[in-house]
């Protein structure tokens, strides 16, 4: 039972065997590289990308579920996306605007 | 051109339709990339533009085999492309990868303009 589904999967038109199936896929890997940013200092994050990425999800995830057939895959991507984003960007925010203790100003490593 | 830009208008993958603004909205991630070209190369992260260098590579083949086929996404995917590639050449020069002289693991270092 499960091998058919397994094959239903593999040899479906949106399947891993096209392009349908790895594009969005590998969308995920913005939201990834987003996630292991989260541990660089908030100086190297750059506002134009990051409210770029919050955007872009904001707007794809809610065209893939008026879109035919629906899509969840790509509006979990998108969520994904303009989560991180927006995450990144509050990070940034909040050490420009709203720490004072410590110097905001980038130091560049030698 | 008043009855091109009605076919335009009315177009299967035009502006009345989400095929349109979805690519609209993947100009954003461009146009802030061209900004940051500006900016020194320490601030790019080599994490977010390896990743939107395959992003964008893929999705040029996803927007020519989707059906109905979507130029407008090709297009917008082809011109990130050519940017990601530009800043992911530029944090590799900034890293140290393509120093010549010395061998050894990359080191971050400040690119010395002349």
């Amino acid at each position: 039972m499960a091998a058919t589904k397994l094959q239903a999967f593999w040899n479906h038109p949106a399947g891993p065997k096209t392009i349908h199936f790895w594009a969005p896929t590998f969308k995920w890997g913005i939201s990834i590289a987003n996630i292991a940013d989260f541990a660089k200092p908030p100086e190297k994050i750059s506002y134009p990308q990051q409210v770029a990425v919050a955007c872009t999800g904001l707007i794809w995830s809610r065209y893939s579920l008026v879109i035919t057939p629906r899509n969840l895959n790509l509006f979990s991507v998108n969520v994904a996306m303009a989560g991180t984003g927006l995450y990144q960007l509050s990070r940034k925010i909040r050490q420009d605007y709203f720490s004072d203790e410590k110097d905001a100003a980038p130091q560049l490593e030698a | 051109m008043s009855a091109a830009f009605k076919a335009f208008l009315n177009s299967p993958v035009g502006p009345k339709t989400t095929h349109f603004w979805g690519p609209v909205s993947n100009w954003g991630i461009i146009l802030a990339s061209v900004a940051d070209t500006k900016k020194p190369p320490e601030m790019i992260s080599g994490n977010m533009t390896g990743v939107l260098c395959v992003y964008s590579a893929l999705f040029v083949r996803f927007a020519w085999m989707v059906r109905p086929r979507n130029y407008f996404l090709m297009v917008t995917h082809s011109c990130n492309e050519c940017v990601q590639l530009y800043q992911l050449s530029r944090w590799a020069r900034a890293q140290g990868f393509m120093e010549k002289k010395e061998l050894g693991g990359p080191t971050v270092k400040i690119d010395p303009k002349p």
